[in-house]
């Protein structure tokens, strides 16, 4: 939503002198707001009213872009406060933190270890944070070249003397790193070199007021590639300025929030920073950083930042195709589900749990479960003939028999016709489907 | 949708007879039955014809707080007696109403600052209704400002667009529709809407099915409330059956029941 | 620049339901907890109340469970004796409450007759003071047999009992309503069964309205936890802006379901790249605890002694004032 009219009214000129057209000021604002008329049609409008009305007009969450090439992570942008509401659009970027006192290059190793493969996707942790805490600018300028020589992902530096980032930015300035941070004591210096070297820049307040007011002085300098922290660090309190910097920015359209946000955590003991991270990356944290860097630390978050920032008003689809569960052999059993994300999910736990080795053959769906399919004759005796010769299944299994959902029993007959395959009717719902396993290949 | 019951009104005999006689059965019971079909608050008129207004609203607003805990919502071109009977409520009322003209905002906006009452505001002036939605959102903005400037946020107030029946004036329903939606960006937050929701079916045939299709015709449009009959099963059925497509309240399969039922 | 800080202004909040019963309430507990009772959506202390704080449960079978051989160095000794393992999840493990799952009950497992489950639970009830959440197998036939001579046994204690749903929710709410004790009404990822199903248990008998806890059905992280997690911040705010019938105190069994996936179990030796076993498991379900509690759930259900440890010290964390 724009500018409501009494907002812009407060920036008329109240004269009520009829020169636009409209009998007084406050209709005129009344048409401006219903985008009825234009505001040049004032001829007595100020500056500031034009300003305003023009920073109305922009996202609520500037977007903030850091890193380059095939790794550049895009922040910000965001509209919504549940993301049942639309959905969250830029998944938060997950920064591991390397410190200059500590062994960098090993870390870096580690560091670029950490994606995964997960049900058909991806995961990629898509940052690392480079932190002076040597205070020696010669070392951490050493620091941030070895370890932008061991990845090309995008990097955070972290120091609060604009002479240490100085250094820094001599040799990965190119890189687009995001600086952390300015502060009261600092922010002109850094804001001149982030404003030189084009990087973005984190604004780093005492608190929400504080904050507010520097990126307002930041702003003022010149610059406008800005992340938030409002220098918070314990988790409940983080937790609650996040959630403001979120709902001013989107409910408000307070310009100085209207920025992504940063969170960093404090926990030494790495499971309760994995948990203080994940708070963090649930409400509203654009970039978090944290020490953790073991793989069966970062899985979990990755994995749930995937899940948070899905599109609810779209079907999750897993690729279609033939899944293993366990060791399956040529004689264990197939069972057939669709591609629908939820569907296949719980399918495939149940599966598990029998603990016989299996396959599960996913047809292709376009993601919708399996009655809806059906209706929509996306799940018939056609698609799934054509799945099994697509996924190869005669050559992977000796017997000629699939496990049918029950919901779609009626289909047997033409499926078996279809595809020359022997077709067992399955339970209704997956959750009878260990039990059914037991009975029938146990 | 926010329902301002409107039986207890000295324009129905059963209450003017009651306002004449003292006798506070029909009024008490007008105010259980709406309460209890799920009005969120109570009109409380004595009547156009009323010859002592500022003693009858009090005795009403008395009788009726005996068996009702519904907020009030004080309805009179007297304000004398809107603000007898504000001094006597329990908890905050609604005030009804006051039309954009000058000294009457002042009046009724310093007694709504005082008392923290809510206030019905009429998109008129002394010129009478207009038709053009501009023209009437235009008023809305006005009163708006107005109370601003007494201290009253927006969403204390809600902006009657102003119906007239539909078989006489035809060519306002539109523009009463594109009102509701505007009054909207006037202010953040915005002022709420209401309607007096008969009046559209004044001299009309088949008025309860008029009523209620303008009922959620005008939701879609944004209405906030509206003063209505809350004993028409029907209308609260539509209404509760609005409620759900415009996703205000989650489904479930007894929501009728739910929607009737907030009050119990 | 003094910032305008956002509250949301709600017109109700989270109804409170009391679990477990002391002595002079007629049970035998040594303390009742208290949960729900939130003005606020979760952990928002700056906009409103949260009276109560979220309390965390470990899950005791009935008989050896079928879980990763990781549990052994936990359980391994009390697998046999579900007393045992109830009171060491609380004196050892920090339990607020204990969730007795009467597995063996299931007629295609031991079958064990109501009798021999309540005796079960009166055992669990005499080992431990802390008010006891009880489940059945989750066979709804077999399960409707356990519920009248479960709370029977232990009338005044003031039980959760579960679970109702939809199809099967009167023998629950019949034993609970006859017998004092709380009903656990489970939807499937469902808001609108949800809301229908407390307001069917409501119309059994009103008073239950105060002895109802939601179970929306919480689903593992990777696993449709988005799902359970949107559903759960719609009901909660509903339940803020004023919809009584959803206004219950929710509970997730976020341990049982965690444990189930490939992602929990899997060895080190089989998926090197997903990094070590039990620690994933512990950060799987912790994470799945995590993003419940930033959805509002009233009461977690954990397996893990470590998951179970994480996630108090984040609700400790949480809990902490964050008004401006």
């Amino acid at each position: 939503m724009g500018l409501t009219g009494l907002e812009i009214y407060k920036h008329l000129p109240k004269t009520n002198c009829k020169e636009c057209g409209s009998p007084t000021c406050l209709a005129f604002a009344m048409a401006l707001a219903s985008g009825k008329a234009e505001l040049s049609a004032c001829p007595y409008v100020t500056d500031e009213a034009k300003e305003a009305l023009d920073s109305a007009a922009a996202p609520p969450i500037k977007k903030v872009t850091v890193g380059t090439g095939d790794h550049v992570v895009e922040l910000g942008e965001e509209t919504e406060l549940f993301r049942h509401d639309k959905r969250f659009f830029h998944p938060t970027g997950v920064a591991v933190l390397i410190s200059d006192t500590e062994d960098s290059a090993a870390k870096a190793e580690a560091f670029n270890d950490l994606e995964f493969d997960r049900v058909g996707m991806h995961y990629v942790t898509d940052m690392v944070a480079v932190k002076c805490d040597s205070g020696d600018a010669g070392k951490f300028k050493a620091t941030v070249e070895a370890v932008a020589g061991k990845t090309e992902k995008a990097m955070v530096l972290m120091a609060e003397d604009p002479a240490v980032i100085e250094g820094a930015l001599e040799v990965v300035a190119d890189r687009k790193p995001l600086i952390h941070a300015a502060t009261g004591d600092n922010y002109e210096k850094m804001t001149e070199l982030a404003k030189n070297k084009g990087c973005p820049l984190v604004v780093k307040g005492s608190d929400l007021h504080n904050t507010a007011e520097l990126v307002e002085k930041v702003v003022a300098l010149g610059y406008k590639e800005l992340v938030l922290d409002s220098g918070a660090r314990e988790t409940s309190q983080v937790l609650a300025d996040l959630t403001q910097f979120r709902r001013l920015a989107v409910r408000k359209k307070f310009r100085p929030f209207g920025y992504p946000a940063i969170a960093l955590t404090t926990k030494e003991d790495p499971r309760e920073e994995v948990i203080q991270a994940g708070v963090y990356l649930s409400k509203y944290a654009d970039v978090v950083v944290l020490k953790a860097c073991e793989k069966q630390q970062l899985l979990p978050l990755l994995s749930w930042r995937q899940n948070l920032y899905t599109d609810p008003q779209k079907p999750i689809a897993v690729e279609a195709g033939l899944y293993e569960v366990g060791e399956a052999g040529e004689e264990s059993p197939v069972y057939v589900t669709t591609n629908f994300s939820l569907t296949y999910f719980i399918v495939e736990g149940e599966v598990e749990s029998s603990r016989i080795p299996s396959r599960i053959l996913s047809v292709d769906t376009g993601g919708i479960s399996v009655l809806t399919a059906y209706a929509d004759n996306k799940f018939s005796a056609e698609t799934i003939a054509e799945a099994i010769k697509k996924a190869g299944l005669e050559d992977k299994v000796k017997h000629r028999k699939l496990v049918l959902p029950g919901h779609v029993a009626v289909l047997k007959g033409t499926l078996e016709e279809e595809s020359g395959w022997e077709v067992m009717v399955g339970p209704r719902e997956a959750s009878g489907i260990t039990k059914y396993a037991k009975e029938n290949f146990g | 949708m926010i329902i301002i019951g409107e039986r207890i009104n000295g324009m129905f005999k059963d209450i003017g007879g009651a306002i004449k006689d003292r006798d506070p059965a029909p009024v008490q019971e007008w105010a259980r039955k709406q309460e209890y079909n799920g009005a969120h608050y109570l009109d409380i008129n004595v009547g156009p014809s009323s010859a002592e207004p500022v003693e009858a609203m009090k005795w009403l607003v008395e009788v009726t707080q005996e068996v009702s805990d519904l907020p009030l919502c004080l309805d009179s071109t007297k304000y004398d007696a809107i603000e007898a009977g504000l001094k006597l409520c329990k908890q905050p009322a609604m005030i009804n109403s006051v039309p954009a003209e000058m000294p009457k905002m002042e009046r009724v906006f310093a007694m709504a600052a005082e008392h923290g009452a809510e206030v019905i505001c009429l998109a008129m002036n002394e010129e009478g209704i207009p038709k053009d939605a501009d023209i009437r959102v235009g008023l809305a903005a006005e009163l708006v400002a107005t109370a601003d400037a007494f201290g009253i946020t927006p969403d204390m107030l809600y902006i009657d667009p102003l119906v007239l029946p539909c078989n006489v004036a035809q060519d306002h329903g539109p523009e009463v529709m594109r009102t509701l939606r505007e009054i909207k960006v006037i202010s953040d937050p915005a002022p709420k809407t209401t309607v007096g929701l008969s009046n559209i079916s004044q001299g009309t045939k088949n008025r309860e099915l008029i009523n209620r299709t303008f009922a959620v015709m005008a939701m879609a449009n944004g209405l906030d409330s509206a003063i209505a009959d809350a004993c028409d099963d029907e209308l609260m059925a539509a209404v509760a059956s609005a409620r759900i497509i415009l996703d205000m309240d989650i489904y479930c399969d007894s929501y009728v029941d739910v929607f009737k039922q907030r009050n119990r | 620049m003094a910032v305008e800080i956002q509250k949301e202004k709600y017109r109700s909040k989270v109804g409170e339901v009391v679990l477990g019963a002391t002595k002079d309430q007629g049970g035998t507990r040594s303390h009742t907890i208290t949960v729900g009772g939130e003005s606020a959506l979760p952990f928002l202390h700056f906009e409103g109340e949260i009276p109560n704080r979220p309390v965390v449960a470990l899950e005791v079978w009935d008989m050896v469970p079928d879980w990763n051989p990781c549990f052994e160095q936990y359980f391994g000794d009390v697998y046999n004796d579900p007393a045992a393992w109830a009171k060491k999840c609380v004196d050892e493990y920090g339990a607020d409450l204990i969730q007795v799952r009467l597995k063996s009950a299931d007629p295609d497992l031991n079958d064990t007759s109501p009798e021999d489950c309540a005796a079960t639970v009166k055992k669990i009830l005499e080992a431990v003071s802390v008010p006891v959440i009880v489940i059945g197998c989750g066979k709804a036939e077999k399960d409707n047999t356990l519920y009248t001579p479960i709370a029977e046994a232990a009338a005044g204690e003031n039980l959760v009992m579960g679970v109702g749903e939809l199809e099967n929710y009167k023998a629950v709410t019949s034993a609970c309503m006859a017998n004092n004790h709380v009903v656990i009404a489970q939807s499937p990822i469902d808001i609108n069964i949800c809301k229908q199903l407390n307001i069917l248990i409501t119309e059994m008998s009103p008073a239950m309205s105060t002895r109802i806890i939601i179970d929306p059905t919480v689903a593992a992280l990777g696993y449709g936890i988005e799902y359970s997690y949107s559903i759960m911040e719609r009901a909660r705010n509903g339940a803020l802006q004023g919809d009584k019938m959803l206004g219950m105190p929710m509970y997730g069994n976020a341990g049982f379901e965690s444990w189930r996936v490939k992602e929990a179990n899997i060895l080190t030796e089989e998926q090197p790249e997903w990094g070590e076993q039990e620690e994933r498991g512990i950060l799987w379900e912790a994470t799945t605890a995590m993003a419940y509690l930033q959805s509002g759930i009233d009461i977690l259900v954990m397996r893990h002694p470590e998951a179970l440890k994480v996630i108090k010290g984040n609700i400790d964390d949480l809990m902490k004032d964050n008004s401006y």
